[in-house]
């Protein structure tokens, strides 16, 4: 019994969640409607949560990632603002993103500074140079291509389900391939195999001929390159871009990695697993916002739910 | 006159039950050694008298009545002691803190620590042990192994007014020490024996075993076998009993001598830790490094590791003129390396047998150029398990879930994944039991022949000198002398340590 609690704790309370607002919501909540929008809204997060993934996997954090989301929307705004055409802008984002990213990677990897601290430097850092590209002010209007901003509000046509006015969200579609992406990645290529290796035990890996410092400096880049594409994705979907945009992000990835790895038998971060904690953090925002759930109250519940799940995967792990 | 009495003990894990109804009884002031093969239970039953694993069936007496055993402090109140064979020392607690942490501290009015009586204490500890190059004030991680097991064997010593010791538990203690080590650490079992205390003595030396202990239970799978004197006993009787087979206790004759092809040949080497080696290697040639503890013979296999950066000599090696520059160049050069600790550097503990067997394969044992094939990884780690015989329920479990000993065997069974060109060896038997050790040598052996040139290291003088054409002696990290092992003995080779 404690042990199907360890075990499925996560899942069962994702299931009573979606009871709970079923029952609560009973014509709004449980439409198709409603789903694909939650999906659309969590698109951002789910990217993020995505590749943070990468970097847990070896047992670091980036804390960076929101402010890295926001400096790579500036960025693209910045490069639209100068009459650029779209695919510039994005190229100039997720090249921040990557050179961000492997700065902190840099920093962790071949400097020797803990993640935590590494990058909590960098979160600043980036959040400055956010500030100081833009000036402060939110870029939008005439800055943003309606070819960029498009690609947010429309989607696949859902006709041939029967769901005639509904669109299957390209954002929406963007998340699960870099879902599929960071799946492949990290459970079927050596290459994730051998960041399980140094979460594993870093030394152990060293040694067994792993090349441990590339590998970790590459995975926070791909964690950078994560961090500015749900930076693009949030600049597309308001159609502007300012320097606190993504400051969310950072929170919320990291409790649906670790409301993921509540679900492993040995506590690794799994990416389908983090979609599942996506998944929570997503449906419990939308149902508590249809309830018109004060948004604090609605922090304390969240915060409160990670804690359980997280307390519900210890239980009797002491004594075996 | 009998003072435990441990019956009925089972503990599954699933379906296996890593104890089936074991007993165990220990007298008053002996020595009683506890065998088996790796996987038994040993481990198993003594955490169950320290109440960390709690069995499914279990009852202890003590001194003739039935006592309760639901945790550790019910463990400490009947004065156990314990050495469990994971080290769990603090690593960056200082060694004093480390040797005094589990009784209460002393205090200074009641509050404050009196760090100069934990120092004291814990230097008398060490005392007792004979050991004087052990400086309470530093970290312990700084330690080698041989001292950590020394700080943690004192860290027993230390007495306790409340509950006085009356049974000292070692699990597999002489593992990490060198001979000189064992001896003192066997001196002080003497002198518990004489203070009326008991041990539980647990090794797969032999030697120790007959040595010093005055009887022997014998396990196997999770069933008690036999319990007898060990006077009344005989190293085959025992062997046979732990294997339920009769096993040769001796070392596999080689083959053919190696070829006459030179593979490595270093001259006046220097590294940052170790100085002067200066011999050639034939293909196939197995050459052993001794020496006193930490005197660079894991630093020798480091160099050939990648690991430890030559500053000055000549090396030919591979048909190269250097040394790996690092470990993965190493291995693929096909050096393959089995770590002297397994647990930090060898093992990633929570993941699988298959992830730690295949970990410097992966790319061969990939399918196509990009992606990874878990039915290859599987196929390929099945057949090196039964390889090296290794115990285990399935190849998708954890490795901490395995007997000290398997653990070891899965860092050899990875070494052995590629036919390596050098196998890098440091105290590849460590925690191994008789029979696997005699699989573990054949299985060099059968590589040698294959044309494989090995160095390994051991701290046990008759298993090198069963397996190594060569011994190489270190002293002070410098090459002291290079001999033939023909006709040597494990006495001669200790002198030349010292002389
Ligand atoms: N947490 C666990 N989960 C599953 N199986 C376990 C667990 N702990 C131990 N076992 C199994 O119980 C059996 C006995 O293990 P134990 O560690 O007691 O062996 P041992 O006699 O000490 O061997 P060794 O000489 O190798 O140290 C082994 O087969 C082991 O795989
Ligand atoms: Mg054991």
């Amino acid at each position: 019994m404690l042990s199907l609690v360890r075990r499925f704790g996560t899942l069962i309370g994702f299931c009573a969640i979606i009871v709970f607002f079923w029952t609560q919501l009973p014509d709004t909540f449980m439409t198709p409607r409603n789903m694909l929008n939650i999906s659309q809204q969590i698109s951002m997060l789910a990217v993020v949560a995505f590749t943070m993934t990468i970097v847990m996997v070896m047992g670091d954090f980036d804390l960076s990632v929101g402010s890295m989301a926001s400096l790579a929307g500036v960025a693209a705004a910045i490069v639209f603002s100068h009459d650029y055409p779209v695919y510039a802008g994005i190229a100039a984002a997720l090249a921040v993103g990557a050179v961000g990213g492997l700065f902190n990677g840099f920093l962790v990897s071949y400097i020797g500074i803990l993640p935590f601290v590494a990058t909590l430097g960098t979160l600043t850092m980036f959040s400055g140079a956010a500030f100081l590209v833009s000036g402060g002010k939110t870029i939008f209007g005439r800055d943003i291509p309606s070819g960029f901003s498009g690609f947010a509000r429309s989607g696949i046509s859902l006709e041939w389900l029967g769901l005639q006015p509904l669109h299957l969200p390209y954002l929406t579609i963007l998340a699960i391939a870099v879902l599929v992406l960071v799946w492949i990645g990290l459970e079927h290529t050596p290459y994730g195999r051998r960041l399980y290796a140094i979460g594993g035990n870093y030394e152990a890996a060293r040694l067994a001929g792993v090349k441990v410092r590339i590998l970790r400096m590459s995975a926070f880049a791909l964690t950078g390159l994560g961090a500015a594409t749900a930076g693009l994705m949030y600049a597309s979907r308001v159609a502007s871009a300012n320097p606190t945009q993504g400051s969310g992000l950072m929170l919320d990835a990291i409790a649906a990695v670790f409301l993921g790895m509540t679900m492993s038998e040995e506590g690794e971060p799994r990416v389908f697993a983090t979609l599942v904690g996506v998944l929570i953090l997503g449906v419990l925002d939308n149902g508590l916002t249809q309830m018109s759930v004060d948004s604090y109250v609605r922090e304390v519940l969240v915060g409160a739910i990670v804690v359980l799940a997280v307390a519900s995967s210890s239980i009797g792990k002491q004594r075996a | 006159m009998t003072f435990l009495k441990l019956d009925h003990v089972t503990k599954r894990y699933g379906a296996a039950a890593a104890l089936d109804n074991a007993s165990l009884e220990i007298a008053a002031g002996e020595v009683h050694a506890l065998m088996g093969e790796n996987g038994a239970g040993k481990s198993t039953l003594i955490k169950v008298l320290a109440g960390v694993v709690k069995p499914d069936n279990c009852s202890l007496n003590i001194d003739g009545s039935k006592v309760p055993l639901d945790g550790p402090d019910d463990a400490a109140r009947h004065g156990f002691r314990f050495i469990h064979q994971e080290l769990n020392i603090v690593p960056h607690l200082s060694v004093a803190e480390n040797i005094v942490m589990a009784q209460a501290y002393p205090r200074r009015f009641g509050v404050a620590v009196d760090w100069r009586r934990v120092h004291k204490k814990a230097r008398a500890a060490l005392e007792r042990l004979d050991v004087d190059h052990i400086d309470t004030r530093r970290k312990t991680a700084r330690l080698s192994t041989g001292d950590q097991m020394l700080v943690k064997i004192a860290a027993t010593l230390v007495s306790s007014d409340a509950h006085p010791a009356r049974l000292y538990v070692m699990d597999e203690p002489t593992a990490a020490l060198t001979g000189q080590e064992c001896d003192k650490l066997f001196a002080v079992i003497e002198g518990l024996k004489q203070s009326g205390a008991s041990v539980l003595f647990v090794s797969h030396r032999m030697n120790e075993v007959m040595q010093i202990c005055d009887r022997v239970t014998i396990y196997r799978d999770g069933r008690t076998i036999e319990t007898t004197k060990i006077a009344e006993t005989s190293r085959e009787r025992i062997i046979e009993a732990m294997t339920g087979r009769a096993i040769r206790d001796t070392y596999p004759a080689r083959a053919h001598a190696p070829a006459k092809e030179i593979f490595c040949a270093v001259e006046k080497l220097r590294t940052k830790h170790v100085s002067g080696l200066e011999f050639s290697l034939k293909r196939g040639e197995i050459l052993g490094v001794a020496g006193l503890a930490e005197s660079g013979q894991s630093e020798v296999l480091h160099a050939f590791l990648g690991d430890e950066k030559p500053l000055s000599g000549k090396v030919e090696f591979q048909g190269k003129q250097s040394l790996p520059s690092a470990p993965s160049v190493a291995w693929k050069r096909r050096i393959a390396y089995v770590p002297r600790e397994r647990r930090r550097e060898g093992l990633m503990l929570r993941r699988s047998i298959v992830d730690n067997a295949v970990l410097p394969h992966l790319a061969q044992l990939g399918s196509g150029r990009i992606f990874s094939s878990r039915r290859k990884e599987r196929a390929h780690t099945g057949a090196i398990a039964e390889r090296v015989r290794l115990k285990f329920g399935r190849l998708g479990q954890p490795c901490y879930q395995l007997s000290g000993g398997n653990q070891q065997k899965v860092v050899f069974a990875r070494a052995l994944g590629k036919t390596p060109e050098l196998l890098l060896l440091d105290e590849p038997t460590r925690g191994v039991d008789v029979g696997a050790k005699f699989d573990i040598y054949t299985l060099v052996r059968e590589l040698s022949t294959a044309g494989s040139t090995t160095i390994m290291t051991s701290s046990d003088l008759p298993e090198l000198i069963g397996m190594c054409d060569r011994i190489l002696v270190m002293r002070d990290h410098r090459q002291h002398a290079i001999v033939e092992t023909d006709g040597l003995t494990p006495a001669r080779l200790l002198q030349m340590f010292y002389e």
